[in-house]
């Protein structure tokens, strides 16, 4: 039948039809299924950044400097505000806890964007009360868990727990965690880790699915930095800084302290400064580190480098003799010394004078080759390598220029002509106090991971030997002598041997020519010369009023010196030669302890020391400063006696006052007189309960507070 | 009649439930995320009804004798005519005219239409069985009834209706026994013709286009077929699981209608995929086989022309999923959403395992 077999013909085009299908079906489903999961899954997720935990900055014995701290950046994700249908009350609520305005939020969570920040790095009290806000129960709507489309994640934020201490070093990060300037930015990717990731299926619409399938790949997080900064040391230099500032007015100041043997920063601080916490609201030139980016004429600090390399080729001896009458003719110009006249001076005299035609005409008996190898050789005209952003090199006078005319080269031995960083200063300084070897400047000492497990340490790096070591050990004590004798005696620090050079330079104002109002007094110097542990610059750029280095720099000098080489545990020594007269005496105090306190009065009165008594016993008990402690003439020593162990009464004794004691004192002088103690913090006392004076029976207990001060560590020596 | 009433085909009416059942899970899995604000069950409850509606028409049809409905056909297929002209006047949904508002539900004329059209043909067919050698006076007619019936959907428009409804007719000119170089000439012309309905618009191009480089054009012209392969291939052999596909999730368009096939391979994966293809196979030779055992022609022919209807608009519709051909909408017969499809379709079936009781062994 016709009918059957065109039936049939149809049932197979229908088969055929169907088995094409099925072919089909296998090949996207087998062949390219892969690839297209693949697609649709990368249509479906989104990656939000989990940004990782920024790394600590520490200063050398682990003190914090940089710190990341958790906070909650809120945003909305619009499609889930506008799908709950509530976005005005949504918005209400939110700008009220905020404090911002109502319209711009209800704009800002109704955009047509998958996702909008509301705030970022919101305050902790206002981040609790946003993360509490529900909506509550209206006719239509239920009551609301959270505020449907609000969200918040954890981002961490970098706290600059000290404020502004070493903001200039440190630098700041942005609002991305990211490093913007300092070592921040030097260190950026190991302080950086590597961000996370949450990756979160969402649907077409971009709101979250709900029970998405989730992803997450942890941050890792930044690696920790210890500086080789002291804190404590960088403290006294910051303190001393605004000092100056308050006291002179300057337009600029700053100082470096380097550890000459190892190249070591100590510590390096800048006014004017700013507050890396705060950092959009100061000016570009206050986050400016000029110490390392600015170049300026040295002047008379520079004096030391020709006083080396002359003193190391044998050009010149300590007792060779030179005139000064006041001024220099070099070819046809007349160069002015700083004083009248010097008249007749060994050369040791001539740089305690600074006195200008001794160093032009040693400079000149160098000659230009010689003396630019020493340049070099110390550093000068390149960059010291220090890894912080922005080191300028400084720029010399050509070569080439100065065997032109003897005037270069009579300015350059003088500390004129040439500009150098302050850093580039104190290295070169640094290279002088170290036995002739200069030291690469090192900011960074160790790397370690989040555990505390080294990743990196960074050895001192040698660069070269400059001048021979007893080169370096002639110019120390030249050096010892201008402090001792000559123009740096505002910087002589008793008890220990400290040498130094003044400076006192002319401003090169735009146009090149020299200022006749503006100057830059600098004090640039070494502690202690025969073992020397401080190198310190200080410079001091147009201060109002006085603006000799001698005046304006070299007591922040000798303050840093004296605090931290005291900090840094460096004993002070007597060197009887170079003590003048006026000088006061320190003695080794004896121990009292157990003496009747009339005889220790009479003691303490052989050594020509006061001794104030507390308590009302008969012996003593204690005393302070300790045993063996240096002190100087006509300071005070505390005698701690209690009442004899007789009597109806319970035993009693006067609380002693603690103030300012450290931890060591307080257990000595506690443990005399009987009194137990419980001690919060560390560092110095700042409070004690009960007060000082009271009578409490013994083995009472005395809460004491300590509060990590600066001079934590420092020995007391005097008044 | 002389006809011997027998039993139903069991495995027709097996499929039946089955395509049934699963169009009713996937429908409410594909619908529930899109509806998930307001009302998730709304689909499933709708579809529910229907098919509940549609069962019950199935069996109505069951019951009564093919033979017995010849007498209204030609008034059945001229209601659906004047619905078809009627459908114009109402205001269109999507750009489209394709259903007759009632207030508490919407009618689709196209599809009655569709089940008409079958009992139209097969009737006519049956009568000059030996016409259908002549072009002009034998297949003319059909044609000219065919080109009115194309005309008023076209113009709602609903070009994937048509092509059902003329391959439809198609198929059962050529059971009937339409001449090999006829059928090559009307081919041809067919060809011609549907080639220049998507020139005329540049909508169908744009489909054309999607379907010969999807990936060139992901964002607009191939955006629903990739999304519709990115379902597929999600599935793999196994698929997602029921209810875990993800491009339901606002990703695919049409995803409980046209597209559900693609959902329904994403969850169920390839094994479910390809026995809902061997269901519609055993459809399709379960209907054959009734018209080869049906003893008279006009029940025969209209064995032909319900099963051509039903398996044809399946694999339309599976070979647009995967890519196979271009996109046109047309439901999955069974398992899109749609009352109207669903319930013409059941009506069908329902006839058809009435046939399938006179069928004697061949």
């Amino acid at each position: 039948m016709e009918m059957r077999k065109r039936i049939g013909i149809v049932f197979f085009g229908v088969a055929v039809a169907l088995v094409a299908l099925a072919i089909r079906l296998v090949w996207v489903q087998f062949v390219m299924g892969e690839e297209l999961r693949q697609k649709a899954y990368a249509t479906r997720f989104r990656n939000i950044e989990v940004k990782a935990k920024r790394g600590i900055i520490y200063d050398a014995k682990g003190r914090p400097l940089a710190i990341s701290v958790s906070t909650d950046s809120f945003y909305a994700i619009p499609a889930e505000v506008k799908r709950s249908k509530r976005e005005k009350e949504i918005a209400e609520q939110v700008s009220k806890v905020l404090g911002l305005d109502q319209e711009k939020i209800l704009e800002l969570i109704t955009k047509r964007q998958a996702f909008v920040w509301i705030q970022r790095h919101t305050p902790e009290e206002k981040a609790k009360a946003l993360k509490s806000l529900t909506l509550p129960a209206t006719k239509e709507f239920r009551e609301t868990k959270g505020l449907p489309g609000i969200k918040y994640v954890e981002e961490p934020e970098r706290f600059y727990p000290k404020g502004k201490l070493l903001a200039n070093v440190l630098g700041f990060a942005g609002i991305d965690n990211q490093g913007l300037e300092g070592i921040e930015k030097t260190y950026d990717k190991v302080l950086s880790g590597i961000s996370g990731t949450i990756m979160v299926e969402f649907d077409n619409k971009g709101q979250e699915i709900p029970d998405a399938l989730q992803k997450y790949i942890p941050p890792q997080d930044g690696n920790s930095i210890y500086l080789t900064i002291d804190e404590t040391i960088q403290y006294i230099v910051e303190r001393e800084l605004d000092e100056i500032m308050k006291l002179r007015n300057p337009k600029k100041a700053g100082a470096i302290v380097m550890d000459p043997q190892t190249g070591r920063i100590l510590a390096m601080a800048m006014r004017n400064t700013f507050d890396p916490n705060d950092y959009s609201n100061y000016e570009q030139s206050n986050r400016r580190n000029s110490l390392i980016s600015d170049a300026y004429e040295p002047g008379s600090t520079f004096k030391t480098v020709t006083m080396s390399g002359a003193l190391d080729e044998g050009i010149v001896k300590l007792t060779d003799r030179f005139y000064c009458g006041g001024f220099i003719q070099v070819g046809n110009r007349k160069v002015r010394c700083w004083k009248s006249s010097h008249g007749s001076q060994s050369f040791i005299e001539g740089v305690q004078n600074s006195c200008n035609p001794v160093f032009i005409t040693v400079g000149l008996r160098e000659g230009v080759d010689v003396f630019y190898r020493y340049l070099e050789g110390f550093g000068f005209g390149k960059k010291t390598g220090i890894e912080l952003p922005g080191e300028f090199t400084g720029i010399l006078v050509s070569k080439k220029l100065a065997k032109e005319a003897d005037i270069y080269l009579a300015t350059m031995a003088m500390g004129q002509a040439n500009a150098v960083t302050p850093l580039q200063l104190v290295t070169a300084c640094a290279a002088m106090a170290n036995e002739g070897k200069l030291m690469k400047p090192q900011i960074v000492q160790e790397i370690r991971d989040r555990e505390g497990n080294l990743v990196k340490t960074i050895e001192p790096e040698v660069v070269r030997q400059v001048i021979a070591p007893e080169t370096a050990r002639q110019v120390m004590s030249i050096l010892e002598s201008v402090v001792s004798e000559g123009t740096g005696k505002n910087a002589y620090l008793e008890g220990y041997r400290v040498g130094g050079k003044t400076g006192t330079a002319q401003k090169v104002i735009p146009g090149g020519r020299y200022s006749t109002s503006e100057y830059i007094g600098s004090f640039l110097g070494v502690a202690p010369v025969n073992d020397p542990r401080m190198v310190c610059l200080v410079v001091v750029d147009s201060p109002q009023g006085v603006y000799y280095g001698g005046q304006v720099a070299a007591p922040a000098f000798k303050n840093i010196m004296r605090d931290g080489l005291r900090y840094l545990q460096v004993q002070a020594q007597i060197n009887p030669e170079k003590i003048t007269g006026n000088k006061q005496k320190t003695r080794e105090l004896p121990s009292l302890l157990g003496m009747d306190i009339s005889k220790a009065i009479k003691v303490l009165s052989n050594y020509k020391l006061k001794a104030e008594v507390v308590g009302k016993g008969t012996t003593v008990k204690a005393q302070l400063p300790l045993a063996g402690t240096k002190v100087v003439e006509d300071s005070k020593v505390v005698l701690y006696s209690s009442i004899p162990a007789k009597g109806a009464e319970p035993e009693t004794v006067v609380v002693p006052d603690f103030t300012g004691k450290n931890m060591a004192e307080v257990k000595e002088l506690a443990g005399m007189l009987n009194l137990n103690f419980e001690i919060q913090g560390s560092g110095e006392v700042v409070r004690q309960e009960p007060e000082p004076g009271k009578q409490i029976p013994l083995g009472s207990k005395i809460s004491i507070y300590m509060e990590s001060r600066v001079e934590d560590a420092l020995q007391p020596i005097g008044p | 009649m002389r006809l011997k009433k027998g039993r139903p085909d069991l495995l027709i009416f097996f499929v039946t439930m089955l395509l049934l059942a699963i169009g009713i899970v996937m429908v409410f899995s594909a619908s529930y995320y899109d509806t998930l604000d307001k009302d998730p069950y709304y689909y499933l409850r709708k579809q529910l009804t229907w098919g509940l509606l549609g069962l019950v028409a199935m069996l109505v049809m069951m019951k009564i004798d093919y033979f017995r409905l010849k007498p209204y056909v030609n008034l059945g297929f001229g209601i659906a005519l004047i619905m078809l002209i009627v459908v114009l006047f109402f205001e269109p949904i999507n750009g489209a005219r394709r259903w007759i508002n009632l207030g508490f539900t919407r009618i689709q004329p196209s599809e009655i239409m569709k089940l008409c059209m079958v009992f139209f043909i097969a009737k006519g067919l049956s009568k000059r069985g030996s016409n259908i050698k002549d072009l002009v006076a034998g297949v003319g007619p059909y044609l000219v009834f065919l080109g009115v019936v194309g005309a008023l959907i076209m113009m709602e428009p609903d070009l994937g209706t048509t092509l059902v409804i003329a391959g439809t007719t198609g198929v059962l000119l050529i059971a009937a026994g339409l001449s090999l170089g006829h059928c090559f000439f009307l081919s041809l012309t067919g060809v011609a013709g549907v080639g220049g309905l998507i020139l005329m618009d540049p909508t169908r191009i744009n489909r054309i286009i999607g379907y010969w480089d999807p990936w060139s054009h992901a964002g607009k012209e191939g955006y629903q077929l990739i999304n519709s392969l990115y379902a597929l291939g999600s599935g793999g052999f196994f698929g997602m699981g029921l209810g875990n596909s993800r491009q339901k999730l606002d990703y695919l368009p049409e995803q409980h209608t046209d597209f559900i096939f693609a959902i329904l391979g994403e969850e169920l994966g390839f094994i479910g995929a390809i026995l809902v293809v061997l269901l519609f196979f055993i459809f399709a030779w379960r209907g054959y086989r009734i018209a080869l055992t049906c003893p008279e022609s006009f029940g025969c022919l209209l064995a032909v022309g319900i099963t051509t209807m039903i398996v044809l608009q399946a694999f339309v519709n599976m070979g647009v999923v995967t890519g196979l051909l271009p996109v046109t909408g047309i439901a999955l017969p069974f398992i899109s959403y749609g009352g109207s499809s669903l319930l013409i379709t059941m009506l069908g079936v329902g006839t058809l395992l009435n046939i399938s009781r006179y069928s004697h062994s061949p």
